[in-house]
C-alpha cells in the first residue's frame, strides 16, 4: 500500500469514529474540494477559458466546502451568502493588485523542476496566476463565514431575545477571536509552504531589497494579505447579514 | 477603544501606508543596483515569431523596444535602449508595461532588465491588511500585529539555526520552534490562564502525535509513492525540508482549532457548574464535527493552489494525469492530509484536556 491510500484510509477512519455522519459528509467535501482543483487543472490544461472556469469554479467551491462542511441549514446559507460577496470583493482587489505586481509564472528558482518542460505553453500565467490566488484565499472566507454564523447562531439559541444591537456588539467579539486564530492558520500554513524558498534566500544571502522585489516572494506575500483581506471583511459581512435576516424573522 | 478613535486611527494607517508605498516606489536609495524608469508612452511590440513545441502548444515570440532611463547609480540620467523578448504566456520572460520602474544591471556599457520593481506593492498590500484590521477589531490589532510579527521573527531564527545545521537536527529544531510559536502565539492573545495551558496541552498534543502516527505510517509503508526530488527549490535534504514543512503547516491548523473548542467549553463550564464527564465530552465533539471539515479544506486548498501553475504546466505538455499527480501534486496531497489527520485528533485532545476545568473548578481569583 503506498503512504498516500494508507494516509487517506486513516483520515476516514478517524473522520468517521469522531464526526459520524458529520465526519462521512466533511470528508466528502475536502475529497470533491481536492477532485476540483485537479478538474481546474485539466480544463485549464485543455485550453479552455479561464476566466470562464474561475467564474463557475468558485460558487461551485464554497457550496461544497460550506454546505457539505456543516450540518446546520440556516448557517450554510448565510455563510455561503456572505463568503460569496467578500470574494466578490477580495477577487476585484487581486485583479488590480496582481496587474501591478506582476508575480505571473514562475520564479527564477525554478530552473531545475522546469527542466524538460516547454515554456511556450500557449496560455495566459498572468490570469492563472490570479485563479491561484483566488483559490488560496476561498478557503480562508468559507472557513472564517462558517465560524462566524455559528458562533451567533449559538447566542441567539441561548437568549432568544436578544436585541439587534447586542448582536452586532457581540459579533464584534466573536469577530475578534476568530480573526486571531484564522489569522495563525494562514501564516503558520504559509511558513510551511514557503519554508524552502525563505532557505534558499539566506542561503544565497539575499538582501531585503532583492527579497521584496522577487517574484516568488512578492507572489506569495500579496496571497497571504488576500487571505487576511478576505477574512477581515467576511467578519461584519457575515455579522450584518445574519442579524438582518435573524430580525427579520422575528418580526414575522 | 472609542468607535470613533478607531476609525481615525484606521484612516491615518491608510495615509501613512499610501505615502509609504510612494515612497517606496519612487525611491532609489535602499539598494546598490541601478533603478530606471521606462520612459516611452507606447512600447513598440513586434511579432517576432510564431513557436508551436512538441506538444503543438502555439505561441508567440514578441519583442518590445523599449527607452529606459537610469536613475541611480554610475550611469545616472543617461537613457538606453533595451530589447525585451517575450511570450504573451509570460511562464517565464515579462512583459514591461509604459512607465513602468524596473530593477537594471549592467553588463559593461550594455543595460540589462532584471525584473519589475515591486516592493512598493508589498507595502501597500500590508497597509490595506493594517488598516482593515484597526477598523475592524480596534484594540485587538495591537496584539495581532504584535504575534504576527515576533512570529516573523522568530521564524527567521529558525532557518539561521537549520543552515547553520545544514539542514539536519529537523526534528529538534524544528520541533522545538512548533513549542515556541505555540507559547509565544496564545501568551500574547490568552495570557497566562488556566486556559491558555489547556490549550497549549491540546495543540502540542494535536501536533505531536499526529504528526509521530504518519511518520510511523510513512515508514510502515515504506514512503512509497513520495517523490521528495519533487520538493521545490530544495537546497538540502529534501525529505527533511518536507518533514519540516509538513511540522509547521500542521500547527496553524492545530492551534486554531484547539482554541476554539478550548475557549467555548470553557465558558460552557463557567456557566454549568455540575457538568459531567460525559456531556462536556458531547459538546467538544458536537463543536469539532462542525469545525473541522471547514477547516481541513483552507489547508487543501492553501497547498493544492500553490501546485496549480505547475500541474497545469506538466499537463500542457502531455504528461499523463498520474505522472503530473505524482511530481507535481502528490507533496501537497500528502502535507494537506497530514495536517487534516491532526485537526481531527485535536478534536478528541481538546475536549480531553478541557476536562480539567472540571476537576480544578475555576476559582474567583483566575475568571476575573
Amino acid at each position: 500500500m503506498s503512504t498516500l491510500s494508507a494516509l487517506l484510509l486513516l483520515l476516514f477512519v478517524l473522520m468517521l469514529l469522531v464526526g459520524g455522519k458529520t465526519g462521512f459528509k466533511s470528508y466528502l467535501s475536502v475529497i470533491i474540494n481536492a477532485s476540483l482543483i485537479i478538474l481546474v487543472a485539466l480544463l485549464i490544461s485543455w485550453g479552455a477559458n479561464i476566466i470562464g472556469v474561475a467564474l463557475i469554479f468558485i460558487p461551485l467551491k464554497l457550496l461544497t466546502i460550506i454546505f457539505l462542511g456543516t450540518h446546520d441549514y440556516v448557517v450554510a446559507k448565510n455563510s455561503f451568502l456572505s463568503a460569496l460577496v467578500v470574494s466578490l470583493i477580495v477577487i476585484l482587489l487581486i485583479i488590480a493588485i496582481q496587474f501591478f505586481a506582476q508575480t505571473a509564472g514562475f520564479g527564477d528558482q525554478a530552473g531545475e523542476e522546469l527542466v524538460g518542460l516547454s515554456l511556450q505553453a500557449g496560455i495566459s500565467f498572468p490570469q492563472i496566476s490570479i485563479v491561484v490566488a483566488i483559490f488560496s484565499t476561498l478557503g480562508a472566507i468559507a472557513e472564517a463565514s462558517v465560524a462566524m454564523s455559528a458562533g451567533l447562531l449559538e447566542l441567539k439559541h441561548h437568549d432568544p431575545q436578544i436585541s439587534r444591537d447586542q448582536l452586532l456588539k457581540h459579533g464584534n467579539l466573536i469577530g475578534s477571536d476568530i480573526l486571531g486564530t484564522a489569522m495563525n492558520t494562514i501564516l503558520f500554513g504559509f511558513f510551511g509552504s514557503f519554508l524552502p524558498l525563505f532557505i534558499w534566500y539566506m542561503r544565497l544571502h539575499y538582501s531585503l531589497f532583492e527579497v521584496l522585489n522577487d517574484k516568488l516572494f512578492v507572489g506569495e506575500c500579496l496571497i497571504i494579505v488576500y487571505s487576511f483581506i478576505g477574512i477581515l471583511l467576511t467578519i461584519p459581512f457575515t455579522t450584518v447579514l445574519l442579524t438582518n435576516s435573524l430580525s427579520k424573522e422575528n418580526k414575522k | 477603544m472609542q468607535i470613533k478613535n478607531k476609525f481615525w486611527i484606521s484612516f491615518g494607517i491608510l495615509v501613512i501606508g499610501i505615502v509609504l508605498s510612494f515612497w517606496t516606489y519612487f525611491s532609489t536609495s535602499f539598494t546598490s543596483k541601478p533603478i530606471g524608469v521606462i520612459t516611452d508612452s507606447q512600447i513598440k511590440d513586434e511579432l517576432i515569431n510564431k513557436t508551436e513545441d512538441n506538444y503543438q502548444n502555439k505561441d508567440q515570440i514578441r519583442n518590445q523596444v523599449l527607452h529606459v532611463k537610469v536613475l541611480s547609480g554610475k550611469h545616472r540620467n543617461r537613457t538606453y535602449r533595451i530589447d525585451n523578448n517575450y511570450s504573451p504566456s509570460q511562464a517565464m520572460t515579462q512583459k514591461y508595461y509604459p512607465h513602468e520602474r524596473v530593477i537594471l544591471s549592467f553588463v559593461g556599457q550594455r543595460a540589462k532588465l532584471m525584473s519589475p520593481k515591486r516592493d512598493w506593492v508589498v507595502v501597500l498590500g500590508i497597509t490595506l491588511v493594517l488598516c482593515l484590521l484597526v477598523a475592524i477589531t480596534g484594540r485587538h490589532a495591537i496584539m495581532l500585529t504584535l504575534s504576527m510579527v515576533l512570529n516573523a521573527i522568530i521564524f527567521y531564527f529558525v532557518i539561521k539555526l537549520d543552515i547553520a545545521e545544514n539542514g539536519t537536527k529537523i526534528f529538534l529544531i524544528y520541533g522545538s520552534a512548533v513549542i515556541i510559536f505555540t507559547l509565544l502565539s496564545l501568551v500574547i492573545v490568552q495570557g497566562f490562564h488556566q486556559k491558555m495551558w489547556v490549550t497549549l496541552i491540546a495543540t502540542l498534543l494535536g501536533v505531536f502525535v499526529s504528526f509521530g502516527i504518519c511518520y510511523a505510517i510513512m515508514r510502515l509503508t515504506g514512503e512509497s509513492g513520495i517523490k521528495y526530488e519533487a520538493v521545490d527549490y530544495a537546497t538540502q535534504d529534501p525529505r527533511a525540508l518536507f518533514l519540516a514543512q509538513t511540522l509547521l503547516g500542521v500547527l496553524g491548523a492545530v492551534m486554531d482549532e484547539a482554541t476554539d473548542i478550548v475557549s467555548s467549553l470553557y465558558v460552557l463550564c463557567q456557566h454549568k457548574k455540575n457538568l459531567t464527564f460525559k456531556s462536556l465530552f458531547n459538546s467538544g465533539r458536537t463543536l469539532g464535527q462542525e469545525i473541522m471539515g471547514p477547516l481541513i479544506n483552507v489547508l487543501v486548498l492553501i497547498f493544492m493552489a500553490e501546485a496549480l501553475p505547475m500541474t497545469i504546466l506538466y499537463l500542457r505538455d502531455n504528461n499523463t494525469l498520474v505522472y503530473t499527480f505524482q511530481f507535481a501534486l502528490s507533496l501537497g496531497v500528502i502535507q494537506s492530509l497530514i495536517s487534516a489527520i491532526g485537526i481531527v485528533l485535536t478534536v478528541i485532545f481538546a475536549t480531553l484536556a478541557s476536562s480539567i476545568f472540571l476537576k480544578h473548578p475555576i476559582s474567583v481569583k483566575e475568571a476575573k
